[in-house]
């Protein structure tokens, strides 16, 4: 199984959240394709919203710098992990930074789905994905509720499912792997 | 009150955000002199320094657009930045106005919910979150087509230099449609067979010279 792990964590020093995503990319490998990018430690820049994507070089950004392979790994695999500390009660700035980006594989045109309109697909396929968070110190049911939401919605545009939200608080890399792989 | 906008489009001051915000401050000003000043979050020194301006200010509006469901990645980082360094003490207010290209404002509205509980997180007052869906594409809009637009937002920004809020009745009719009926579903779909949902795309497909590779996979 191919699997992407885009990690927002920005956080310079090691912590209980690095060290659980250390561990959990080392027992993904040992039987899986794994792709893992910390994208605060890649200098990828923001979504311009220049929509080069969509109209002048369709499918491709026109930011080279490093997201090209992000965007590869991500199309091709069979599963996507969306890892974060919760930052102000929502993924980072680090993880929307690429997830912004990764509308250049969608395609501009709109559709008619569940009553509502999003983007068709560019690509055949769209892997579903796996979120896993680090509970801030405030972080409750509401704040949790929220993220699941709005990851639900991208997963409404991106063809995909949510499939679990696991907080490294409670669980361990174990777990994370068995969940990942019997999708 | 010191009243602070900050527009958290990546487009800078060309962006839809800019012209609402235009249209906002037509109204605002009319009622209040004072220059209000406008920050661009897409200028990284900006944001970086934006904690500053944010604790400096009474109000704070901060105009942007969806981007993937939420607040575009800059907004996020400014959020984190005002989040870090401030917890407000004194009675701060906020508002945000969120536009979407997506016509219906079910869209923006489960980012909505994350902004109140952001609000109350800093210890600030919340004014309430603004949702205009269908905004991308007034840039090209002849005029008779943004007319009642504009005319809201004016009328949005001068009752907010009345009241220091914004105005409820214009915040249901922006928030309009919330879905599609039926009727505009079968609509849609109806002229979607013959392409002509795809104009706006296509017409910038062609002027730069993308039209066929528009289905391109490079990936």
């Amino acid at each position: 199984m191919r699997i992407t792990i885009l990690d927002g964590d920005m956080n310079q020093a090691r912590s209980d959240y690095s060290i659980f995503m250390d561990e959990l990319v080392l027992l993904l490998k040992k039987d899986h394709s794994v792709d893992y990018y910390p994208i605060d430690k890649m200098e990828l820049q923001y979504c311009s919203g220049c929509w080069c994507c969509w109209w002048k070089t369709p499918g491709e950004c026109s930011q080279k710098d490093g997201a090209e392979q992000i965007f590869r790994s991500y199309i091709n695999s069979d599963f996507i992990i969306y890892s974060s500390p919760l930052m102000v009660g929502f993924t980072s700035s680090a993880l929307k930074k690429i997830v912004d980006r990764l509308i250049v594989l969608l395609h501009p045109y709109i559709q008619m789905k569940m009553g509502e309109s999003h983007h068709n697909k560019r690509y055949d396929r769209y892997p579903e994905f796996g979120l896993i968070l680090q509970r801030e110190e405030d972080t409750d049911e509401e704040d949790i509720g929220i993220t699941n939401n709005i990851y639900d919605r991208l997963a409404l545009n991106f063809h995909s499912k949510r499939k679990y939200t696991r907080f490294i608080e409670n669980t361990n890399p174990k777990e994370i792997l068995n969940e990942t792989c019997n999708i | 009150m010191k009243l602070v906008i900050f527009n958290g489009s990546p487009r800078y001051k060309k962006s839809n955000s800019s012209i609402l915000i235009e249209q906002f401050l037509k109204g605002y000003n009319r009622i209040n002199g004072n220059t209000v000043p406008v920050y661009y979050l897409a200028n990284k020194s900006l944001r970086e320094a934006s904690e500053k301006i944010f604790r400096q200010a009474d109000t704070v509006i901060v105009f942007f657009p969806l981007y993937t469901d939420c607040m575009p990645g800059i907004v996020k980082e400014f959020i984190e930045i005002i989040a870090h360094q401030s917890t407000c003490s004194e009675s701060k207010k906020i508002g945000f106005v969120v536009q979407s290209g997506f016509p219906e404002s079910i869209h923006s509205s489960f980012l909505e919910k994350y902004l109140r509980k952001l609000t109350l997180r800093l210890n600030c007052e919340y004014l309430g979150t603004v949702i205009k869906g269908g905004v991308e594409g007034i840039q090209i809009m002849p005029a008779p087509m943004t007319k009642k637009l504009y005319s809201q937002f004016e009328s949005l920004g001068e009752y907010f230099g009345q009241n220091e809020t914004f105005e409820l009745k214009i915040m249901n009719d922006l928030r309009k449609p919330y879905t599609f009926s039926r009727t505009h579903i079968r609509f849609f779909n109806f002229l979607s067979k013959f392409g002509l949902t795809n104009f706006y795309w296509n017409s910038n497909l062609k002027k730069n010279g993308a039209y066929l590779k528009r289905f391109a996979r490079p990936y």
